[in-house]
């Protein structure tokens, strides 16, 4: 179909103003590729008549939300069409006394959180960029922050999901209760599967009550040992906490600046909040502080308020804090939360030895280590190649060690030479089968996932 | 004979002794924790020791075109063990063992089994447990627990099955041994464990179980609240909820169930007490102290007759006796009852157990409650004598009504006890033929040849019928020996 019959088809779906083609498409382009056409439907009947539009065109689709974690995923093998989700942005239901809201793909997380605010309610997300995130977009890329140490990840949080087929379909699965066990549970395949599979319309969560108060101890240490030890000891005390960080001195440095607090050159910084009743919050506090003391921590200090939100928002939007040398890759690791500080230390070495700083944060008690790798200063800039082995090497390192590599974003010439998810062993044969299933044609997100899904 | 021959192929794989063909044994696997169904008989039962030997049964049952399905413990309680097509049960309760225990990481790896409450007896020396906590968890196995993606009281705060899963080894029907999820969180690809978990036996079997551990808290307190009535209980859990409070436990029972504790247990509940809770909390001791103190004035606001706080371990454990024998109770004050197994939204409550009441009377039936109102799952218990003319059906026709109630606040047919044999022919209630049809999609992708528990979860067809289901409660149950809920 030619660009402009397309055009023409859409528009007669979602009306001529809400298509774009040609030289606007460019903002949307995937890895380099630059889609025919760019969608917005209006509702659920909009976008499935697109999809059915789409299919029996054979077209590629590509959901976008609001582009913030488009750099997650392979080269498209082909891509047609973007299909835009902003005008699905409305709360469908909101019911404080169930603690549940179903909210349409499109939403921002942040307007989300401002209508459950006066509910004293809120979706405990707070994914890398979370400010211009959409709903849809942290489902489909299972994207998660900080708070996932008290309150896990989006497959936690879903309890029902409508989705739109390649066919245009529309399923749900799921239900507005927190507790369901009624056939498969399927809302846990469409999360985290980059619109490989349908799109998402909309998903109902189950929400959490705002803390009465929330404060953050920072401590700083030495190195990375006893860092690692002292977030140990928090894990298998009894003390609950809201979030655990864990930031490189590479990382320390930036955050301390935006956050307002100046953090000594080389330390480690352990970030650790706790959320409950005022009198349940200062005792554990106190113990957050004694313990790292014991296990070395050279300074140590509580942030409240304004404060402890820019510290938050410095560590959850680190590749704005940091100014200092190129961005090239973005990498998250999943290791054995023993096994952070080797992660964190295994990847600057690598990324030294190809001219690049790695500043790591770290939910360290899951084991998770997002690597930021730049350009050093005064170092010539490395070519794409080595820096697609250096990543290559360290999965390797991390795979070995029971773990998983995957790059967040890259250049595109970075993903054509290294494998954006890595390997996923025997199961990928399960997920082609799901694969094959789901989207026959192959024309969602084609290319994008694991193993060239 | 054929039969022979295939038992003769069985015992080669796992000794003689290992394989059950004898039609007198057998009748131990007729059935499971639900006998609400006709009962049904394997052709063959066979109890493997290790992966291998199951890959090697499931290769023969592929050869010989022979449908299968796992077992573990057999409490299931919607006929999700019983082999309703024949064919051949694996039972997995020889691999039982600990493989792994990760206490610095907070993993451990175990087969399926292993039962539930033995894992957490394993670990509880090094201050950790296994959060899953069904009503049969000294029985029960976590393979069983995982497929049936168990709940229980602590799930309100800790999650069900499915949170503390992280990984599996799975047998395939086509023999195919294939690890998912893992050690560590965030596996990429699609979350298998996710969708395996609650799959009822109907993906395949699970080998291995990867499986998340959490260290006890600090404090523990246990509440019981008496009501007059049920509102006045269901507006104190609103309230609690809506204060910010998540309970580890939030339990309530109706005046049915009361009266038969107090014939049989003698509780000591006060005088006129038409519904009480039971009230759990866990965590830093000072959240707690806070937390107890808003409870009590939102139980004084809803006007509780008393309340009544465990001084030691000891009292809480009677606390919880009263609820722990609930089910039995009821099992002494009627001849037979058929447990549902429902969920609405929290704040329907104190409508939805109006209406219960209503489809009571208009069955002619007692319908007593007991369930997990903090995350809104009820436990209708229907009470029937099958001696009686038109009992049995209106029990099940009370049971369908529930189920119809459920859907109409938005709720589910099930909440911990699965679909199984039991609700398959109810699952198009709540799912349109295009939902299903995902959902096939999903078992093909598993299981092409649909020989891996077959007659569960899914009805074969778009078809929609419903088909009168007869209700026989179980032997153990009717004698109070076990309990469901």
């Amino acid at each position: 179909m030619t660009s402009e019959r397309l055009t023409g088809r859409l528009a007669e779906i979602v009306g001529a103003d809400q298509v774009l083609a040609t030289a606007s498409c460019a903002a949307y382009a995937v890895d380099d590729h630059v889609p025919k056409a760019i969608v917005f439907p209006g509702d659920a009947q909009e976008l499935s008549k697109v999809m059915k539009c789409a299919s029996s065109e054979r077209l590629s689709v590509v959901p976008w939300g609001n582009g913030t974690q488009i750099g997650l995923g392979g080269i498209p093998a082909r891509i047609d069409l973007v299909v835009g989700l902003k005008r699905l942005a409305r709360i469908i239901d909101h019911k404080p006394g169930d603690l549940t809201a179903t909210v349409e793909a499109g939403m921002l997380l942040r307007e989300v959180q401002a209508s459950l605010r006066p509910s004293g309610q809120f979706l405990p997300f707070d994914p890398i960029g979370y400010e211009r995130a959409t709903i849809g977009g942290i489902l489909a890329t299972n994207a998660s922050g900080p708070w996932r140490q008290r309150y896990g990840t989006a497959r936690d949080l879903v309890i029902g999901i409508r989705i739109v087929h390649a066919d245009g379909t529309i399923t749900k699965g799921g239900a507005k209760v927190v507790k369901n066990v009624s056939g498969y549970d399927i809302n846990k395949l469409y999360v985290g599967s980059l619109g490989t599979l349908g799109i998402i319309l909309e998903a109902t969560f189950r929400l959490y009550p705002l803390p009465a108060v929330e404060h953050t101890w920072i401590a700083l240490f030495p190195t990375g040992e006893p860092a690692a030890c002292a977030v140990a000891q928090i894990l298998h005390s009894t003390i609950v906490c809201t979030r655990v960080e864990l930031l490189s001195s590479v990382a320390a440095q930036p955050v301390g600046r935006q956050a307002g607090c100046a953090f000594p050159e080389g330390t480690v910084a352990v970030a650790v909040s706790v959320g409950s009743v005022p009198e349940a919050v200062d005792a554990q506090i106190a113990a957050i502080g004694k313990l790292c003391r014991r296990e070395g921590a050279v300074a140590g200090f509580l942030v409240e308020g304004s404060a402890q939100d820019s510290l938050w928002s410095a560590i959850c939007n680190f590749s704005s804090a940091s100014t200092d040398g190129r961005p090239w890759a973005t990498l998250k690791a999943s290791v054995l939360p023993t096994h952070v500080v080797d992660t964190i230390d295994h990847a600057e070495t690598l990324a030294r030895n190809i001219g690049l700083r790695s500043a790591a944060i770290s939910e360290a008690a899951c084991g998770i280590v997002r690597l930021y790798w730049r350009g050093a200063p005064g170092v010539t800039e490395p070519d794409l190649i080595s820096i697609a082995k250096g990543i290559d090497e360290l999965r390797h390192w991390v795979v070995r060690h029971g773990g998983s590599l995957i790059i967040l974003s890259a250049p595109s010439a970075i993903k054509a030479a290294v494998d954006v998810w890595g390997p996923v062993g025997a199961a990928l044969t399960l997920m082609r089968e799901l694969k094959q299933q789901f989207d026959p044609f192959g024309c969602l997100s084609p290319g994008r996932f694991v193993g060239g899904i | 004979m054929e039969k022979r021959r295939i038992v003769q192929e069985l015992a080669a794989i796992v000794g003689p002794e290992w394989v059950i063909s004898d039609p007198d044994e057998l009748t131990v696997y007729e059935c499971d924790g639900m006998t609400y169904l006709e009962k049904a008989m394997p052709d063959v039962v066979v109890l493997p020791d290790n992966t291998e030997q199951v890959v090697a049964v499931v290769k023969l049952c592929g050869r010989e075109q022979l449908p299968f399905l796992p077992r573990g413990a057999g409490t299931g309680l919607s006929g999700g063990a019983i082999a309703v097509a024949g064919g051949v049960i694996i039972g997995l309760n020889r691999m039982n063992r600990i493989l792994e225990i990760d206490i610095p990481n907070q993993r451990a790896i175990v087969e399926p089994g292993l039962v539930n409450l033995a894992l957490t007896q394993a670990i509880q020396d090094h201050g950790h447990y296994f959060a899953p906590d069904p009503a049969s968890q000294a029985a029960s196995s976590i393979g069983g627990n995982v497929a049936e993606n168990a709940g229980g009281p602590h799930c309100l705060k800790y999650g069900t099955t499915t949170t503390h899963i992280l990984g599996l080894e799975v047998v395939l029907a086509s023999g195919a041994i294939v690890p998912i999820g893992g050690k560590t969180l965030d596996c990429p690809g699609y979350d298998l464990t996710g969708l395996f978990t609650g799959s009822e036996g109907t993906l395949g079997i699970a080998t291995k179980v990867i499986v998340r551990l959490l260290p006890h808290a600090e404090a523990v307190k246990t509440l019981l609240a008496s009501f007059h009535a049920i509102d006045a209980a269901s507006e104190a859990v609103s309230e609690i909820i809506a204060t910010g409070i998540i309970p580890s436990a939030l339990e309530m029972m109706d005046r049915h169930i009361i009266r038969a504790l107090e014939e049989w247990l003698h509780i000591g509940y006060p005088e006129g007490a038409g519904a009480v809770l039971l009230i759990e909390l866990d965590g830093p001791a000072a959240e707690i102290e806070a937390q107890t103190k808003q409870i009590k004035q939102i139980c004084d606001r809803c006007g509780a007759l008393d309340l009544r706080i465990a001084k030691d371990e000891q009292e809480r454990a009677l606390l919880w006796r009263g609820r722990k024998g609930a089910v039995a109770a009821v099992g002494r004050i009627t001849h037979e009852f058929y447990l549902q197994d429902g969920v609405v939204p929290r704040t329907t409550l104190p409508r939805v157990l109006r209406e219960v009441e209503a489809i009571a009377e208009r069955n002619a039936l007692v319908i007593a409650n007991v369930f997990h109102a903090g995350d809104g799952n009820l436990h209708p218990l229907i009470c029937f004598d099958s001696r009686r003319e038109g009992e049995l059906q209106g029990a099940i026709a009370a049971g369908a009504e529930i189920m119809r109630l459920c859907l109409s606040v938005g709720g589910s047919i099930t909440g911990e006890h699965g679909i199984g044999m039991e609700k398959i022919d109810f699952i198009p209630l709540m799912y349109s033929p295009d939902d299903l049809e995902a959902m096939r999609r999903v078992r093909a992708a598993f299981d092409r040849s649909s020989r891996c528990n077959p007659g569960k979860l899914l009805p074969s067809s778009r078809s929609c019928s419903e088909t009168t289901i007869s209700y026989r409660p179980h032997r153990v149950e009717r004698d109070g020996l076990a309990q469901r809920y």
